[in-house]
C-alpha cells in the first residue's frame, strides 16, 4: 500500500509558482494512483475563487489544472473554512469546508504532508 | 498521530505560525528555526500550550533568551525529533 499524502496548498495562485506546484505534485500523485487528499488554506484560498482572469497579467490559468483534479481521481479536495471566512468568500461545491479541528484530524489521517 | 510543525519564518511578518498554531492538534510539536526562531518572543506560542522546540544556533546567533516553555534542540536533537513524531510538516 502506497503511503498517502495530504497537499496544503497556501499561497494565492498569483504570488509566484507554490500554487501551481502544490496542484502539479497532488495531479502527478493522481496520475500514479498514491491516495492523496489537497487542503486549501490561508491565500490559497484565492485559488477557488470564480471568474480570475490570468491573461490580464500575461499568466496561465490554474482553472483548468483545478478542474483536471477530477479526472485524475483526486476527489479528496478540502477547504479551510476560517480562511474563507476572513476573506469573505464562501466555499466552492468543489472542495468540502473544513473546521480548525477537522483539519488537525485531517493531517492526523495521512502518512506524509507538504505545504507549499 | 503526531506531527512535528517545522516553522522557519518569523511570525511578526508572516501568517505560518499563525495558521500552524489554528490547526495544532494536541499530540503536536513546533519546531522553530531560521527567523522561527522570533516565535519565542509571541505570546500565542506559549498560551496555546502546544510543545515548542528551537533550533539552538538560531536561538543563539539572534541573542533570544529560552523561555522556560520551550526547549533548545541541536541538529542532531532535531533529526532525533523527526523521527519521534509520526511525520514533519515543513510550512515553506
Amino acid at each position: 500500500m502506497s503511503k498517502s499524502l495530504l497537499v496544503i496548498s497556501r499561497q494565492a495562485p498569483w504570488s509566484g509558482p507554490s500554487a501551481r506546484e502544490a496542484l502539479d505534485i497532488v495531479l502527478a500523485g493522481g496520475a500514479f494512483d498514491l491516495p492523496i487528499g489537497l487542503l486549501f488554506m490561508d491565500d490559497g484560498v484565492f485559488q477557488l475563487a470564480p471568474h480570475q482572469n490570468a491573461k490580464a497579467v500575461q499568466q496561465k490559468d490554474l482553472s483548468a489544472n483545478l478542474q483536471a483534479l477530477g479526472l485524475f481521481g483526486i476527489d479528496d479536495v478540502f477547504v479551510c473554512r476560517h480562511s474563507m471566512a476572513v476573506r469573505g468568500l464562501t466555499p466552492p461545491t468543489e472542495a468540502q469546508p473544513l473546521s480548525n479541528e477537522a483539519i488537525s484530524e485531517l493531517i492526523d489521517r495521512y502518512d506524509q504532508v507538504i505545504t507549499l | 498521530m503526531s506531527t512535528l510543525h517545522v516553522v522557519s519564518h518569523s511570525p511578526f511578518s508572516d501568517s505560518r505560525l499563525d495558521s500552524c498554531l489554528r490547526i495544532c492538534g494536541t499530540e503536536d510539536a513546533i519546531l522553530l528555526c531560521g527567523d522561527g526562531a522570533y516565535g519565542l518572543h509571541a505570546p500565542a506560542l506559549h498560551t496555546k500550550g502546544v510543545k515548542v522546540f528551537v533550533l539552538a544556533e538560531d536561538m543563539q546567533a539572534r541573542n533570544l533568551p529560552l523561555p522556560d516553555w520551550a526547549d533548545s534542540v541541536d541538529y542532531p536533537g532535531f533529526v532525533q525529533l523527526s523521527i519521534d513524531y509520526d511525520k514533519v510538516n515543513t510550512w515553506l
